[in-house]
């Protein structure tokens, strides 16, 4: 829970209750913080607000246009209860992000969140066509639309999204949809030696196969492999052989569907939680660095890594420092309240901070929303 | 505007010590004139001069002489593009890529390339096939335009259905601002900390600076690709095959439909021995072999269960490029059935295809014009083609019309005012009719953060007070496009 208290908690009901309640707000200059389930609420830097605008009464799938393979949502809907609406026509926003059966769209969007599924289906980026949000003082404005390919204007959308709530409320949303998939498969290949593994990775990665994911994760000093195929049922028996031949001569074992929430698991005890950013090829080094830290981790082939690691403040400077100059990046996502000193969570920022700044400015003048949360104290 | 000590300056910032083979300033009128249009050729504008640089440095050079004196500038590729948003402002610059061409790196395994923006989209392509790789965004323009364009305009293609546009594909931008500063937006890695500044760039038209460098994913060839034509009675029967499609769960590479009007057109033009029918429908599907084939399958038999009378499998490669050839050409071959024609580019919801088809139809008999239709089907992409006589006096007018009020409809069904071709010059006053004025207001907040001084590409994409003499006009084909180099997609 924040160390700030928190005076007023509002529940609007209706983007335009958002407005209104943006809108004296802003007046008033009182600090808000945009609150959804509250799951990742301690990700970024923490907010003194006078005000916390709960989201969790904007619910609902508003549209679903299943032969459109599109859905508008409001941003209050618990990720798992979208989902549930949209496989009655068996389809899915394609994304699997972190405790979906609390976590809510518009705080999934906000952290910019994703799993497994990103390999093949793209992030929220590529998944978001459209968003209504409110502005710190009180505009609501609409960007994108209902359909899939459309170009007109600004993707205010994406500026949004992975925002931390620091330039407007996200209230509603709209979704370009996937089918879901008739059969899959998770296989999983466990060994001591991570560069065997790194090998195997690297040839499904630049293979023709249906591959819709593909992580390594450590823990205890044994690493794993696990990857998963979507395809026709008449299909998978001769991926399954494909992988056997990639494999050979190490064994390959049936996955559990639940190690692709095993990122999960690095949000435990007494530990710091990073996420990391990088280059598929550094996947192998960066896991074996977590693992001489003392740490455990879950990395994607698409780029992104949740590691549990010592809350070492200076350790965790160091590590950022290497992982920034190879092009990735670290953020912290979960401290210990207890361990000093305090680690920097967001880094530097890069050369675009000024501009970021200023973008803040002109849609937060007053700064008023989520103020000091984001990267750069923004 | 630019007088001779601003022009002296711009020279320096291109030759550096005049000892460079070729100038990279251009201010002779009669070599200006190339750069006054883009692919929309009744807009045109002749550029104060156009510079040519060859390096980041050099664009930083230019723009920060453009933000000392609030000269206008525009970026500018292949000039493909078909909305004005390489048009130049009155007496303004034009920054040309022509000699930032070169494919900086190529990464296999992390599967991306960093490209200066005046490579052409389709030497990426070209660079990783041996490789088993290929870049996904495929305008139809894709041989000639240019990386940097298509950033631009976040360009699509017949194949982002299933593997998305320009967007989905670029992963990180060096961009000098218009105030002349060089930044960093993304990187190679995913989730760079910040403000997802790369996604609000691409596809802004030009007016938040300029892209100097930039890193593409690119992706690995499918093992099967497979291509099936379709003859159907009526587009509601076409288009009802094509959410059955949706609906029994597949995502096609490409889905493409036309009508008799568009096929009739593309028979005269290049022969693709098409059946005569009201719809044809246009199936590309691609992945492993074994899934391809049972896809197939379950295509063909439900075109036969929407009434399909030939269903048509291309079996070998030139079967499959000719199939192709007679779609790619639908735009260009309307000179074949008419003498004038606009092309327009909007979006609606799939379902809404038959309502707004007939709708089209009923306006088009309504002012007694003819309207093809070319489809993306699988993305709700509409190209109506308003066919018309520009010697008929009032005509070209009436077509005009025509044409934007079919937008409105797209707009009125739930769609966009555009696809893929990008709001620019032309759809400047639809953005009106799309967008309410707190959403405009909104992205000019966003123009204001980048640009506050409204030079980078200003006076395009917002809306804005039109001038009672100012002359709007119909298609007239680009030089490229009429010699072939070029085609409409």
């Amino acid at each position: 829970m924040p160390e700030t208290p928190v005076r007023q908690i509002i529940s609007p009901q209706s983007t335009e209750q958002v407005a209104e309640v943006l809108r004296r707000a802003n007046e008033e200059k009182l600090v808000v913080e945009i609150t959804g389930a509250g799951t990742k609420r301690r990700w970024g830097n923490d907010v003194a607000a006078v005000v916390q605008l709960d989201t969790t009464r904007l619910t609902g799938v508003r549209e679903h246009s299943w032969q459109d393979l599109t859905a508008t949502v409001a941003a209050g809907t618990p990720w798992t209860t979208m989902q549930s609406v949209l496989a009655m026509h068996g389809q899915r926003v394609a994304l699997d992000p972190l405790w979906p059966d609390q976590a809510t769209v518009g705080g999934v969007i906000a952290t910019n969140d994703s799993g497994c599924l990103r390999l093949r289906y793209g992030s929220l980026r590529d998944l978001i066509i459209g968003m209504t949000v409110v502005l710190a003082d009180g505009t609501i404005a609409k960007s994108g639309g209902k359909v899939v390919k459309n170009v007109a204007g600004y993707d205010i959308h994406k500026l949004m999204t992975g925002a931390f709530g620091t330039l407007g409320v996200i209230a509603e949303v709209t979704f370009r949809l996937h089918p879901l998939p008739k059969s899959s498969a998770t296989w999983t290949i466990t060994s001591n030696d991570i560069s065997v593994l790194d090998r195997i990775r690297h040839q499904l990665a630049d293979s023709m196969l249906s591959i819709e994911a593909l992580q390594l994760r450590t823990r205890d000093k044994v690493f794993s492999l696990d990857v998963k195929f979507v395809t026709l049922p008449e299909a998978l028996e001769e991926h399954a052989r494909r992988l056997h031949a990639y494999v050979s001569p190490l064994s390959v074992e049936a996955g559990e569907e639940s190690i692709w929430l095993s990122r999960e698991g690095m949000f435990d005890g007494t530990r710091a939680t990073v996420k990391v950013t990088f280059l598929p090829t550094h996947i192998a080094s960066l896991i074996s660095e977590i693992q001489d830290y003392g740490g455990s981790c879950v990395a994607q082939q698409s780029g992104t890594m949740i590691a549990s690691i010592q809350p070492d403040a200076e350790r965790i400077a160091a590590l950022r420092q290497k992982i920034e100059s190879a092009g990735g990046s670290l953020t912290v996502l979960r401290w210990p309240n207890d361990a000093a000193p305090r680690p920097d969570k967001w880094g530097p920022g890069g050369n675009a901070l000024p501009l970021m700044r200023e973008i803040k400015r002109r849609f937060d003048s007053n700064s008023i929303l989520n103020p000091g949360r984001f990267v750069g104290g923004i | 505007m630019l007088n001779s000590t601003i022009l002296e300056a711009l020279r320096n910032a291109v030759d550096g010590d005049g000892k460079g083979t070729q100038s990279g300033l251009i201010t002779a009128t009669n070599q200006l004139q190339t750069y006054e249009c883009d692919g929309l050729t009744n807009f045109r504008t002749l550029p104060g001069a156009v510079l040519l640089p060859r390096s980041t440095a050099q664009v930083q050079a230019i723009i920060r002489i453009c933000a000392k004196h609030g000269i206008p500038f525009v970026a500018r590729g292949a000039g493909t593009g078909l909305s004005g948003g390489a048009l130049p402002a009155e007496g303004g610059i034009v920054i040309s890529f022509a000699r930032m061409t070169r494919i900086l790196e190529i990464d296999i395994p992390n599967q991306r390339v960093v490209v200066e923006p005046g490579v052409i989209n389709s030497h990426v392509t070209d660079a990783v096939a041996a490789y088993g790789y290929f870049y996904a965004p495929d305008p139809s323009s894709q041989t000639v335009c240019t990386l940097g364009g298509n950033v631009a305009e976040n360009s699509g293609g017949a194949h982002c259905l299933k593997y998305g546009f320009t967007t989905t594909h670029v992963l990180g931008l060096e961009v000098v601002l218009p105030n002349g500063e060089v930044v960093t937006f993304g990187s190679g890695a995913p989730d760079t900390p910040g403000y997802d500044l790369t996604g609000v760039f691409v596809g802004s038209e030009g007016t938040l600076g300029v892209a100097t460098k930039m890193t593409l994913r690119i992706v690995k060839r499918p093992e099967a690709v497979q291509v099936l034509l379709a003859a159907f009675d009526s587009t509601t029967a076409a288009a009802q095959t094509v959410s059955d499609i949706i609906a029994a769960g597949m995502l096609p590479a490409a889905l493409e439909m036309m009508d008799r009007l568009s096929a009739q057109a593309s028979e005269a033009a290049v022969h693709p021995n098409y059946p005569v029918s009201e719809a044809l429908l246009l199936v590309e599907l691609d992945g492993p072999e074994a899934e391809v084939n049972a896809q197939m399958l379950q295509v063909t038999a439900l075109c036969q269960q929407n009434g399909a009378w030939e269903v048509r499998r291309a079996q070998t490669a030139e079967e499959r490029a000719l199939i192709w050839k007679g779609r790619k050409a639908a735009f260009a071959a309307m000179g074949r059935i008419s003498p004038n024609y606009i092309v327009q580019d909007g979006v609606i919801p799939r379902t809404a295809l038959p309502v707004v088809l007939e709708e089209i139809t009923r306006m088009a008999a309504a002012v007694q014009l003819r309207v093809a239709n070319v489809f993306h089907a699988g993305d709700g992409n509409l190209h109506p083609m308003v066919l018309y006589d520009q010697s008929i006096p009032g005509q070209e007018e009436i077509a005009l019309d025509l044409s934007y009020r079919i937008l409105y409809l797209c707009v009125d069904k739930g769609g966009s005012i555009t696809g893929e071709h990008g709001v620019g010059k032309e759809k400047q006053q639809a953005m009106g009719y799309m967008f309410s004025e707190p959403d405009l207001e909104t992205m000019q907040r966003v123009r204001h953060a980048f640009d506050p001084q409204n030079i980078s590409n200003p006076d395009k994409l917002f809306p804005r007070t039109r001038f009672c003499a100012e002359k709007t006009g119909p298609y007239t084909p680009h030089p490229l496009e009429s010699s072939g180099v070029a085609e409409f997609f």
